[in-house]
């Protein structure tokens, strides 16, 4: 049925009935209308449906918004805690000598580029070890003390474990707890053998930018890695030209 | 004797916060529930950003059930949410593409669904496609005045123009996807 568009006082009443923006008699009174109107009752559902879908499209929008906020916390878990602390120094007025105080050639060049390990795909099953995957939910989840803690029970059993260190290395990192994350890094990425060496290497240099170890950091072959290895070359550039 | 207090006033608050497309009752509903959500995603080989599509179809759907009055009397949004999203990302791992993925048992998936299957997904399809018809001045416009629920004179001060023309343009809009929603039914009408 196509009926002929309404015109706009009549498509008002129909949006202020749709909208419950009547008084109760008018209300009523366009009620008693379109119960002798199937034209106007079919006009009334065609806008209510209308307004509906605009009203989604709206929704859809908030939504999307609220996952993109969330999408950017996790994304940069590190930069969030350093914005949170340095919040919390502007509020105890330590902030500018902070600031100042920071060595910030090597605080930028780790900014640009690290960027946390996103960790193994999931996937639970007899054949795997769930409290493995469990941290590693967590880990994803941001939640990286949990993470950690749980990782360290099995590290009781496998010290040896380039898997649990390199990931207990990364919760470190992602929690921008540079120094700690170090010597979690450095036999894995002097480690001949060890699936992890690489990405070890990569996180150890930029934790020796961000700590100032320019030495050390010159010092690892980095730019070997076909994967970072442009990125690696940028930066040694940088801090040659210091 | 002093009277208890359940968590129901605080649920169904939020419930009618959504029908009434409050932003902060949105953020309360997303704070609230994506966390549970996202594990249960993330622990099933998927991502975030698979989690956050799940959730988001799953509060679509909750919206349209509130604003319909089809949602069961009690309902708990959070359990709600998490059933359906829950059930959209199973589908999505036992789908074709995804038959090697596995899937960690939870208590929650021995509850049963209380979704009827009514066609709501469809009906969720057709408002999407009516949306995308519309060009953004009068999404703008639209999305301001029935999702945002801002009066004229608020929207035509936020957008630098007269009332008057705020309203036309409402009508106009209104009237332009009432024409494109035909051209679409006709369309899909004279397929064989």
């Amino acid at each position: 049925m196509n009926h002929r568009m309404p015109d706009r006082p009549d498509f008002e009443a129909i949006e202020a009935y749709v909208l419950d923006r009547m008084s109760t008699e008018e209300r009523s009174a366009f009620e008693r209308r379109m119960a002798g109107d199937p034209a106007l009752r079919a006009e009334m559902e065609l806008e209510r449906e209308q307004i509906l879908a605009v009203e989604l499209g709206g929704l859809r929008r908030v939504l999307s918004d609220l996952a993109s906020e969330e999408m950017r916390r996790d994304a940069d878990p590190a930069r969030w805690s350093l914005l949170k602390y340095a919040a919390v120094l502007a509020l105890l007025l330590c902030g500018a000598l902070w600031w100042f105080l920071r060595p910030s050639v090597h605080e930028r060049l780790f900014a640009e580029h690290f960027m946390a390990d996103p960790g193994l795909p999931v996937a639970m099953s007899a054949t795997h070890d769930p409290v493995f995957a469990d941290a590693m939910v967590s880990y994803k989840e941001g939640n990286y003390v949990e993470a950690r803690a749980r990782w360290a029970r099995l590290l009781q059993k496998e010290p040896l474990n380039d898997t649990l260190r390199y990931f207990t290395a990364s919760t470190f990192l992602a929690e921008g707890d540079t120094k700690s994350a170090i010597p979690m890094l450095e036999p894995l990425a002097a480690s001949g053998t060890s699936a992890f060496a690489p990405k070890a290497r990569w996180y150890l240099f930029l934790a020796y930018v961000r700590t100032g170890a320019v030495d050390r950091a010159l010092a690892l072959p980095v730019e070997e890695d076909p994967l970072r290895g442009d990125q690696a070359r940028a930066i040694k550039h940088e801090l040659n030209a210091q | 004797m002093p009277e208890t207090r359940p968590s129901r006033p605080a649920a169904d608050d939020r419930l009618a916060g959504l029908v009434r497309n409050d932003p902060v009752s949105l953020r309360a509903l997303y704070t609230a529930h994506f966390r549970t959500v996202r594990r249960f995603v993330l622990a099933n080989s998927g991502t975030s950003s698979d989690a956050s599509d799940v959730f988001q179809e799953a509060v679509t759907i909750l919206w349209v059930r509130a604003r319909e009055g089809s949602l069961a009397a009690g309902t708990d949004p959070g359990a709600f949410l998490f059933s359906i999203a829950r059930n959209k990302w199973l589908d999505v791992v036992r789908s074709s593409d995804h038959r090697r993925m596995t899937i960690v048992h939870d208590q929650r998936l021995d509850m049963a669904s209380s979704e009827p299957d009514d066609g709501v997904e469809d009906r969720i399809a057709r408002l999407k496609a009516i949306y995308e018809t519309l060009d953004d001045k009068c999404r703008t416009v639209l999305d301001r005045f029935y999702f945002e629920r801002k009066d004229l004179a608020t929207i035509a001060r936020e957008l630098g123009v007269e009332e008057e023309s705020i309203r036309t343009i409402k009508y106009r809009c209104m009237m332009k996807l009432r024409a494109q929603r035909a051209i679409i039914r006709d369309g899909k009408e004279s397929r064989p």
